[in-house]
């Protein structure tokens, strides 16, 4: 994924064929965080803390379902996702971009919870768990690309 | 961490207007309290960023500066609280503000709680 393009209302990028198919893939496991892993407070220590959780949790959940609907939306506009010869390029405005953060490193961190939330230590990798460690690094993979495109530019 | 505007001293200006002259105080006199009861400091809610091995370093600096506007170098000192100490002290601010910004940064899968500070 390269940044061929940046402007203050677009960022282009080329996707390989590989890329592309890598990213559709990863897309599909949007949302990935499980409904209950956000908590608003550790303590509980808060006027209203069911309540208030409640109401965060309904929030989060009315983001997600918003945020898949956009999702699928802008991979079905062939002005965002043009399909090319050596696979895909792909065009962003600055805030899809940062959205589209946001949904990657959803799937990132769902898949580490999948994962069993691993510590950092050398992970030991089984069949089972392979998909949620390849979904996790190439979530990240994505979502530093972007990050460059944002705060760098070409 | 607490910023220096939560630890600066109060200064209360009390300007007395003539219809509601009180005898005590004189017109201009500058009060200063070095320390005030707690209980009346609001806001009184922490925004707290948590240590997690899975979000990228870049990535949690870059959505400090989003989410409150920070310039790189204060965002990276509380990405680095973050990693090294297990959590930052983002903000304190009141309930609903306080709730707000966790809201952001959760929406950024970031692990984030909002404490009573007491």
């Amino acid at each position: 994924m390269k940044l061929i393009r940046s402007t203050k209302t677009r960022l282009v990028f080329d996707l390989s064929q590989r890329e592309e198919q890598m990213l559709l893939r990863l897309l599909k496991l949007y949302p990935c965080v499980p409904a209950a892993h956000h908590v608003l407070s550790k303590t509980s220590r808060l006027s209203d803390a069911a309540a208030n959780q409640q109401l965060l949790d309904e929030s989060l959940a009315e983001q997600r379902a918003q945020n898949k609907k956009q999702l699928q939306t802008l991979l079905a506009d062939p002005r965002r996702l043009e399909h090319t010869e050596s696979g895909a390029r792909l065009s962003l405005s600055p805030a899809e971009a940062e959205w589209f953060m946001q949904v990657l490193n959803d799937i990132r961190v769902g898949s580490w919870i999948l994962l069993g939330s691993p510590d950092g230590n050398p992970l030991e990798l089984t069949p089972a768990k392979a998909p949620h460690f390849v979904a996790m690094e190439r979530a990240g993979y994505f979502q530093m690309q972007l990050l460059e495109a944002l705060e760098g530019g070409a | 961490m607490m910023g220096w505007l939560d630890k600066r001293p109060s200064i209360a200006y009390l300007c007395v207007m003539a219809e509601t002259a009180t005898p005590e105080i004189q017109t201009g006199v500058v009060q200063t309290t070095d320390e005030k009861p707690k209980s009346t400091l609001e806001p009184g809610y922490l925004v707290i960023c948590w240590n997690d091995p899975v979000n990228l370093m870049d990535y949690v600096t870059h959505v400090f500066q989003i989410v409150f506007g920070w310039q790189r170098k204060k965002a990276e000192f509380h990405m680095l609280q973050v990693h090294e100490q297990g959590k930052s002290v983002l903000k304190r601010d009141g309930m609903e503000r306080a709730e707000h910004y966790v809201h952001q940064l959760q929406q950024y899968t970031l692990h984030a709680t909002m404490e009573r500070d007491e």
